[in-house]
């Protein structure tokens, strides 16, 4: 049974605030479409506006992109626990299957066919992040789990009929 | 035409165009193709979401082959609705082929029958994306004819927006004397007070950005068209991917920018105020030019030996690419309507509508670009949500929209209050309610394109199905208005009200005649030829000369053997051969001799050489094709000249084509031959 995962439901409700907040810009809009104003007072107003308006989507830019750098999944330094995983259709072949918790893990993820997706979801049934499983290449995704347990695998990229039956699972102790 | 009933009275004194009956019946070809697309293709989602919701039982075959062919069918609808539209608006102020836009709805109507055949006939069922190697690997359920029906129909898909683009790259540019003032960098500048109009910035744009997204499609389609005959021959997964995506995110993300270039248009009508081209609009284009460039490579985030800097320059591109739109686009689109006595009616209400869909569509697309955010949402039900709202609630409204103006146009009046109001209701309440419950789905992490959901989530996929159908029953009182419009334009369009007199009482009265029907259709205000030559300074003839020289080398012995090392290098070579022949053929055709025969009769011919040729070249690239004749040298060597002379085609082709354009499109096909090689092995 899969459960809103925390990181989610935060973007999920900024994702909320941000369009409830273009709905009452455009019913404020919508609202004095009806009364007769000069353009120029319009513009006048409007140009002010624009400008504070692009410096603050430039500033936000900056700093939402460049915080979210500090949080790259993308594996970096020395290997670990290193995992191989292969996707095949329908399956995934995981070994080992059983890891240590509170140990940095590598997953070593590819493919023996065609694109699959490593979706690994927690014991809660969390969705944690995924990773592409690719023919001819082999991706990289470095993970900590805390939660011992039995951590499911969905396929999140569409690799023919059985697709979403293409499931597994690995243990953490 | 009886306009002034249903724009806003300051409307007339913009000096706003009447459209040519030839603009008007295009409009209707491809806005008429598109909605009934859509139409059928909604129905096709409709179905999948029952199943998922457990109301429907459809077999995962059946699931997977809908979802390919609602996919490729919906992108491919919109696509043709919105050229159909930036046309119309376009062609008041340039004067854009019209055999050519015919060829263009053609190749894409034929592409679409390869689609529907391969899926609902061959069982495909790879997703719209058809990632490569799945086509290949069809687990029993589909036969390579269908691979291959659907990569034709994907090429010719590309071939006609190709088409549509150098048509529109051509003769903006003749137009407005050359790529630089079309995108109105001379305005900027400040050297020139007389920009041209914003849908022509919005063109030029799309039209670059389509030529290259199509070019590098076909690149792919074509070598999976040769896997798909030449079992040896392999592709790389990563280097499919990337050329995958950059056509199918290019260009769906173009169908929102041709939209862009429609409502510069469309809401001045509405609104009695001009949409003027002004800086921060040329500023915009400029940066979503370059943005939507790069910003396809989002939907490799989750595939990590992708460039880490690639990555990082698509997450600054994707989230850069919504500044215009939330501060040019639609924040000038707001100010002209605010105060404005907005004509509500239906089209202006569906445009109005469209604005809020983008900039809420937009923001969940720019949330899952961060590459953290990503990393939960890849793939998920988010995804679904974003993109739906985006093109449902924006785009789709945005095809209705033009639909809806050009019929309250041609009845001389507007749809009902009542009506307007009860259809837009289930629209807006039935599209947000299915898409939020994607958007509830991808928070729960369930992954998208399945045919059977995980367990605990089907009540997310009834509440969808419910929405759904909410929209459906908007839609439909919407598509009854049309009808009831379309019967009150026929009116129209056969009867004039008329004054007459009472012969025996000598009152006057008033009554309707039958229009007289003249078919005519007015002619274009000139008609602009491709313009310049390929070459034209002797620095620029002695520079592909250089080229020429070296790329003959390709041709050498000791080249040849050396390239014999991989099938990489081999294609490499022959790469160099058609360069050769591109440099050969361009030169020719910048001859003054040869060019002044060529431009102005051979122009048509010349964006069929453009188009077909490097295909061509590619195909006969296939492994299987050339490897019998390594032994028998005479041939071989036959074969290479062919390489060269498809090349020579190219070049010749690309010189009808006026100096931006030709140039334009002969370094596109030189790319493509480079990129194949590099991507291509095997055999």
């Amino acid at each position: 049974m899969l459960r809103y995962g925390e990181p989610q439901v935060a973007v999920g409700l900024v994702f909320v605030v941000l369009a409830l907040v273009i709905v009452a810009l455009f019913v404020t809009v919508a609202r004095h479409t009806v009364s007769d104003v000069p353009f120029e007072r319009v513009q006048a107003v409007g140009y002010w506006l624009r400008k504070r308006w692009l410096a603050f989507l430039c500033a936000l830019l900056v700093v939402v992109v460049g915080l979210s750098l500090f949080e790259l999944p993308y594996a970096r330094g020395s290997p670990r626990t290193v995992v191989h995983v292969t996707g095949l259709q329908f399956a995934w072949i995981i070994t080992p299957s059983e890891l240590p918790r509170n140990t940095p893990i590598r997953f070593d993820v590819t493919s023996r066919d065609v694109n699959h997706g490593f979706g690994i979801y927690d014991p809660h049934g969390h969705l944690i992040g995924s990773v592409q499983a690719m023919p001819g290449y082999t991706n990289r995704l470095d993970l900590t789990f805390h939660d011992p347990g039995v951590y499911h695998v969905f396929c999140l990229e569409l690799c023919g009929i059985d697709h979403h039956l293409m499931q597994s699972s690995f243990t953490v102790r | 035409m009886a306009t002034a009933a249903v724009v806003h009275p300051r409307a007339l004194e913009l000096g706003l165009a009447e459209p040519r009956l030839s603009e008007r019946r295009i409009a209707w070809a491809f806005a008429g193709s598109g909605v009934a697309v859509f139409t059928l293709m909604g129905l096709a989602g409709l179905a999948m979401r029952l199943t998922q919701a457990n109301v429907l039982a459809l077999s995962p075959t059946w699931f997977y082959r809908l979802l390919t062919l609602h996919g490729a069918g919906m992108l491919t609808g919109a696509l043709l609705a919105m050229m159909g539209a930036l046309w119309y608006v376009l062609r008041q102020v340039v004067p854009l082929d019209l055999g050519r836009m015919l060829a263009s709805l053609l190749l894409i109507l034929l592409g679409a029958v390869c689609v529907i055949v391969a899926t609902l006939v061959g069982g495909f069922g790879t997703g719209w994306t058809f990632l490569s190697p799945l086509p290949f690997h069809p687990a029993g359920q589909w036969h390579m004819w269908a691979t291959a029906t659907f990569l034709v129909g994907m090429l010719l898909v590309g071939a006609g927006f190709f088409v549509f683009c150098l048509d529109v790259l051509i003769k903006v540019t003749a137009t407005y004397g050359g790529l630089r003032q079309a995108l109105a960098i001379p305005f900027l500048r400040g050297s020139s007070d007389s920009p041209p109009p914003p849908q022509v910035l919005a063109a030029t744009v799309v039209s670059l950005e389509g030529l290259l997204a199509s070019a590098l499609g076909t690149t792919v389609v074509v070598a999976m068209l040769g896997r798909t005959f030449d079992g040896a021959m392999t592709l790389d997964a990563l280097w499919a991917k990337n050329l995958i995506y950059f056509f199918g995110h290019s260009v769906a993300n173009l169908i929102i920018y041709l939209a862009a270039g429609v409502i510069y248009v469309l809401v001045p009508r509405y609104a009695g105020r001009p949409w003027k081209t002004t800086k921060p609009i040329v500023v915009g284009w400029l940066f979503t030019l370059l943005f939507v460039t790069f910003a396809y490579s989002h939907h490799l985030y989750m595939d990590f030996v992708q460039p880490t800097s690639l990555q990082i320059v698509s997450t600054f591109a994707s989230f850069g690419a919504s500044v215009p739109v939330a501060v040019v686009t639609i924040y000038t689109g707001m100010m002209l309507v605010w105060g404005s006595r907005y004509r509500w009616t239906l089209a202006s209400s569906l445009l109005y509508l469209g604005f809020a869909g983008w900039l809420i569509g937009g923001t969940g697309a720019v949330l899952d670009s961060i590459i953290p955010f990503n990393f939960r949402f890849h793939n998920t039900l988010w995804v679904v949500a974003h993109f739906h709202t985006y093109l449902l609630l924006c785009v789709i409204f945005w095809v209705l929209a033009f639909v809806a103006h050009l019929l309250e146009q041609a009845a001389g009046r507007t749809a009902p209050r009542g009506a307007t109001i009860l259809a837009l209701s289930g629209m807006v309440v039935g599209g947000y309610g299915l898409v939020g419950a994607w958007y509830l789905s991808g928070v729960l992490g369930v992954p998208r394109r399945y045919a059977v959901e995980p367990v605990g989530t089907a009540g997310y996929a009834l509440a969808g199905s419910i929405f759904a159908m909410i929209f459906a029953l908007g839609l439909l009182v919407l598509l009854r208005e049309f009808v009831r419009l379309a019967r009150a334009a026929r009116e129209v369009g056969r009867y004039e009200a008329v004054e007459r007199v009472d012969s025996w009482t000598g009152s006057r009265y008033r009554s309707r005649q039958r229009r007289e029907s003249t078919g005519f259709d007015a002619p274009l205000p000139e008609v602009a030829e491709p313009a310049g030559a390929l070459l034209t300074t002797p620095a620029q003839y002695a520079a592909m000369t250089a080229v020429a020289v070296v790329a003959l080398f390709a041709f050498l012995p000791p080249i040849g053997r050396a390239a014999e090392q991989s099938t990489q290098y081999h294609h490499l070579l022959h790469a160099g051969q058609f360069l050769l022949g591109v440099t050969v053929g361009v030169l020719v055709a910048s001859l003054p001799a040869v060019f002044g025969r060529l431009r102005s009769r051979h122009s048509h011919l010349g964006i069929v050489a453009v188009v077909a040729a490097p295909a061509g070249m590619m195909l006969a690239m296939t492994p299987s094709i050339y490897a019998p004749l390594d032994h028998r040298p005479a041939l071989h060597f036959l074969y290479h000249l062919g390489i060269a002379a498809l090349g020579v085609v190219t070049g010749l082709g690309a010189g009808t084509l006026g100096r931006v354009t030709g140039r334009f499109a002969a370094v596109l096909a030189v790319s493509m031959a480079v990129l194949y090689a590099a991507g291509v092995g095997g055999g």
